[in-house]
């Protein structure tokens, strides 16, 4: 049988390039790729979502979202992602696919997507603007408070958005998730609606 | 246009996919050629409201009955479809 060498790598190894991009000066938005992180769906089968609720409540101390929601665990994020669904992002293994699948064994129905998405963090002045390019959903801080989330659709690309905790500074965080086969597309359409408030960009494994 | 999903709320049309008439319900298995045909291949063009299946593929995933005016575009309901997407729903 052949051997094969699995060398893991980031969806945007090739199209990340670290450093400014587009008009110059200060930069409107700040794009950063986030790497190496835990991905798991966990999907209620069928009757079974309150069992679900309450093994996530015994796992992760706080409540897992019913509505597009981003809820925040001491070690894990839980973001909704559709009815009766959510995923948990992670660092490190203690919430993979295996300690999890322990966890929702007898409620739910769970699949690795550790390394079939991407995750961008965005944010900067300019961080709302160019995502208005982007996206239907109204990214206004009164309606998209910090937690909310979304299962929608950019430049044609599933994606799921969700608003992190605000920067230091007070500035506002979008996160976005989207298949890693779409990562490049996706990112290029990001980068050509940024350039013109002046673009930041680095990667990071820290989530 | 834009479809309010029960799940994720009000969202563009391009995140749906329309699949048709939600009214047609397999027929039992000994009902007869007649019937299997009418439900496979006959649709009511219906100029008026309509109940139909959507998909909210660009979105959460669920499938959805809407019920739409075909003269007006008019939407008067959108509920999940039974069995779809939620393990809740017609559980
Ligand atoms: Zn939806």
């Amino acid at each position: 049988m052949a051997e094969f060498s699995w060398d893991i790598r980031s969806p945007l190894d090739r199209a990340l390039v670290a450093g400014p991009h587009g008009a110059r000066g200060d930069a409107g938005v700040s794009l950063t790729e986030i790497r190496n992180f835990d991905l798991v769906q966990v999907m209620a089968r069928r009757g079974k979502a309150a069992d679900v609720a309450k093994a996530a409540k015994a796992r992760f101390g706080v409540a897992a979202p019913e509505t597009p929601k981003a809820v925040g665990a001491a070690d894990a994020m839980l973001i909704w992602s559709g009815p009766d669904q959510f995923m948990v992002l992670s660092k490190g293994g203690k919430h993979g696919i295996e300690a999890l699948g322990q966890a929702f064994a007898s409620s739910a129905s769970l699949s690795d997507q550790s390394h079939a998405r991407v995750l961008i963090s965005i944010a900067g002045t300019k961080a709302r603007t160019m995502l208005a390019k982007l996206s239907s959903i109204d990214l206004h801080p009164d309606v998209f408070a910090v937690g909310s989330a979304a299962a929608t659709s950019m430049d044609h690309t599933s994606v799921t958005l969700w608003r992190g905790n605000d920067r230091p500074d007070g500035q506002a965080v979008f996160n976005l998730l989207a298949f890693a086969t779409f990562a490049e597309s996706l990112w290029h359409t990001v980068l050509d609606s940024a350039a013109e408030y002046g673009v930041t960009i680095s990667h990071s494994e820290e989530l | 246009m834009r479809i309010t999903c029960p799940f994720c709320g009000e969202r563009e049309l391009g995140e749906f996919t329309y699949l048709g008439d939600a009214k047609p319900v397999r027929p039992a298995a000994d009902a007869g050629e007649d019937a299997v045909y009418d439900y496979v291949y006959l649709r009511d063009n219906i100029a008026g409201v309509m109940s139909e299946n959507w998909y909210h593929g660009g979105g959460c995933r669920a499938w959805l009955k809407v019920t739409r005016n075909t003269l007006t575009h008019e939407i008067s309901a959108v509920e999940p479809a039974a069995g779809a997407g939620a393990a809740k729903v017609g559980a």
